[in-house]
């Protein structure tokens, strides 16, 4: 009997849980899933935001794959981006963590301070201001000129555009900043001790101690900063909208255009799932090649 | 198992109850009615429109009056979102061009007649042109507007060139390079490459009528384009326009490019409406534009500033109308109004402004000349987005130097016949 009573308490409880979540529930199933089993649905039909979708079968992907050059072009953009935004925002959000892992007075302002461009980071705003340092009568070029450099069209040049671009993304280490340092604070002194009094040097103790350590918080930044490359829109939108010469024009732009500019949503629909087929593939892979290099404390 | 049954009951259960309230709000019918306007535009409209609006819900007590306004970025989209999601205004001020791209996807715009407003007021012509779609008149519209040539006197001046030249295409470059040849950094025209487009749409249509005709046929030969393009390569090579790589970035914004705003670039193609903004605190005036000899079709631009247009899911269509005719045909709504949309299309607009000596003789002049410089209105499929997307890719690679001249219109035609066939 009472043993019963325990199990409707907890019973209870477990309802009373769900209960709480429901607002999240029910933003989920509403605001997520259904459009999401819609936008599969759409991907197999012309839709055109107004009227009623046509179906189609397998037009859209087989468009996209065998007659749309636009699609190619971003793809390529996409990966560039990835490959030169990823690598470079975990690698200064971490230099900046080990810097700020140090015990210097007033340390906790300088945490703040390097987290604030992560705060304004995705803004509208902040890839405005991007414009006007690196345009070409801009801050940049007008600091350049004063050491002899010439003045170059950072935004302008197919060339450089894209770079420029990405360092509005790697300017927004703050997140992966502050779970590096929370990691380097979790890696006991006593290792680090060790290490010394057997005479490793500075390097050899980042490389064979820091590095390992936070392997698993790599492995998160990692993911989580790719999944969002290659997602992203803000930045060249606002600052380039793609050009100059379509060098710009991330995944994220075309998705855009196709749905709101050409009102094509069954096509966009199809090129998200595509996306999301090309991000589900390369996290899985990064999972894959994470049992090789992650180390996990306590397996040790 | 049970319980994420229980878990999607009760998740249904709280959908019920949402959309359940959303259909009692809209069941509520009688008394006071609410209409929703929405618009794009600047200060200098948001507040006369608000103030016209009012004025009518002062004297037309159950109307109560809701705008909804911002700027142009995200503006389309933003209603076609609507429109889709049933959630749109009542009544929407739309740009010409999208008329025809949404009316022919749907039943989306009320049918205006004459029992509704007074047509007359209207130039025929106009309404016929640029507001009806399939026969059926969809929109009113709010004035007239035109494209016109600004210059700065001063600035042609200091470079020796005569600011009262009547601009051939010959001497856009021959005196145009002046400028570019004394100073490296200063240009005749500020176009960007979306004002380049402009340029190249006014060209073709005086060399063969239009880029893409009534047929959604390419209307102009191989030959003709490269004629085009081998023109504007010489824009690039003597300094008449900036290279792409510094005005890309100003794309549909080249007012904002600091060479215009400073003074180093004299001249632009625009809009009568929005000449001001593009002005700025610069001194400028207005001239027209270069017309070649045996020209099919001026390709100078004529067309409504703005429509509006009552929605056709709207619940309270027939108050809509009423207040559209109030905003167009009331003096008292004009006279607030003033010139937030450009000089009215009204008779009864026009000559109220007149009376208030609100028509500064910049915006009356370029009108005049524009209007009577105007050539046949640009076909559906020119207007259409993506062919618009064609032209500017091409245009683009072709002022980076990608393509010559005779590439660029081979591609153009190609990349054009794609497209057509799919619309």
């Amino acid at each position: 009997m009472k043993k019963g009573n325990e199990m409707l308490t907890r019973k209870r409880y477990t309802y009373i849980g769900y209960l709480y979540i429901l607002p999240w529930i029910i933003g989920f199933l509403v605001l997520q899933l259904a459009p999401l089993i819609n936008s599969f649905w759409y991907s197999f039909t012309n839709f055109q935001l107004l009227g009623d979708p046509k179906f189609l079968g397998l037009d859209n992907y087989k468009k996209i794959f065998t007659n749309d050059p636009t699609f190619l072009q971003s793809l390529k953009v996409t990966s560039y981006y990835v490959l030169i935004a990823v690598p470079l925002k975990l690698g200064f959000a971490l230099l900046i963590a080990i810097i700020l892992n140090q015990n210097i007075k007033g340390i906790n302002f300088f945490r703040t301070l390097y987290y604030i461009p992560s705060i304004l980071g995705g803004s509208v705003a902040i890839s405005v201001l991007w414009k006007y340092l690196f345009m070409n009568q801009g801050i940049v070029n007008n600091l350049l000129s004063v050491v002899g450099i010439p003045a170059t069209d950072w935004l302008g040049d197919p060339r450089y555009a894209l770079g420029t671009i990405s360092l509005v993304t790697v300017w927004q280490f703050g997140s992966s900043m502050l779970l590096f340092l929370a990691g380097l604070k979790q890696i006991p002194v006593s290792q680090y001790e060790a290490a010394r009094i057997d005479g490793a040097g500075r390097l050899r103790i980042f490389a064979q101690i820091t590095i390992p350590e936070l392997s698993p918080i790599i492995l998160f930044n990692l993911i989580m900063q790719m999944i969002n490359a290659f997602q992203d829109f803000t930045s060249a939108f606002v600052i380039t909208q793609g050009g100059p010469l379509k060098s710009t024009y991330l995944y994220g732009l075309m998705l855009y255009d196709q749905g709101f500019k050409f009102f094509k949503m069954g096509y966009s629909s199809a090129l998200s799932w595509i996306l999301f087929v090309i991000i589900l593939f390369f996290t899985s892979l990064t999972f894959r090649s994470s049992e090789s290099w992650v180390h996990y404390g306590d397996s040790l | 198992m049970k319980k994420t049954l229980v878990l999607l009951l009760i998740a249904l259960l709280a959908m019920g109850t949402v959309f359940a309230a959303g259909s009692k709000e809209a069941a509520k019918q009688d008394g006071p009615v609410t209409l929703r306007l929405s618009w794009w535009g600047g200060d200098s409209r948001h507040t006369p429109t608000l103030k016209a609006m009012e004025a009518y819900s002062a004297a037309n007590p159950n109307v109560k009056l809701e705008g909804e306004y911002g700027g142009w970025d995200g503006y389309y989209q933003k209603i076609v979102t609507q429109i889709a999601g049933g959630t749109a205004a009542d009544i929407i001020q739309i740009d010409q061009p999208w008329l025809a791209e949404l009316a022919s996807k749907g039943d989306v715009f009320a049918v205006i007649d004459n029992s509704m407003v007074d047509l007359s007021q209207f130039d025929a012509d106009f309404l016929k042109n640029y507001c009806t779609y399939d026969g059926k008149l969809l929109g009113l519209p709010t004035g007239t507007n035109v494209n016109t040539f600004i210059v700065d006197d001063q600035m042609l001046t200091s470079f020796g060139i005569d600011p009262n030249t009547k601009w051939t295409w010959d001497n856009i470059i021959t005196e145009g390079k002046k400028i570019n040849q004394k100073d490296k950094s200063a240009y005749f025209s500020g176009a960007s490459p979306d004002i380049m487009r402009y340029w190249f749409e006014i060209y073709i249509a005086q060399l063969a009528g239009a880029v893409v005709d009534n047929n959604k046929k390419v209307a102009f030969t191989e030959a003709q384009g490269t004629e085009a393009f081998t023109y504007f390569k010489r824009w690039f090579d003597e300094g008449i326009v900036a290279p792409f790589s510094q005005t890309s970035l100003f794309y549909q914004k080249f007012q904002e490019n600091p060479s215009w705003i400073n003074g180093k670039m004299a001249t632009s193609w625009t809009w009568v409406s929005s000449m001001d903004k593009d002005i700025g605190a610069r001194k400028m005036s207005t001239r027209q534009f270069p017309v070649m000899a045996g020209a099919k079709n001026t390709g100078v631009l004529m067309r409504p500033s703005q429509i509006m247009v009552v929605n056709s899911n709207s619940k309270n269509k027939a108050e809509a109308v009423k207040v559209l005719n109030y905003l167009f045909t009331d003096p008292q709504a004009l006279e607030l109004l003033g010139l937030a949309r450009g000089i009215p299309a009204t008779v009864i607009g026009r000559s109220t402004l007149a009376a208030m000596g609100a028509i500064s003789t910049m915006a009356e002049k370029a009108t005049n000349e524009g209007i009577a410089q105007a050539g046949l209105p640009q076909s559906t499929y020119q207007m259409n987005s993506e062919v618009i997307q064609v032209m500017q890719d091409v245009i683009d690679e072709f002022g980076f130097g990608k393509l010559t001249p005779a590439e660029a219109s081979a591609k153009l035609i190609k990349n054009l016949n794609a497209i057509l066939a799919t619309l």
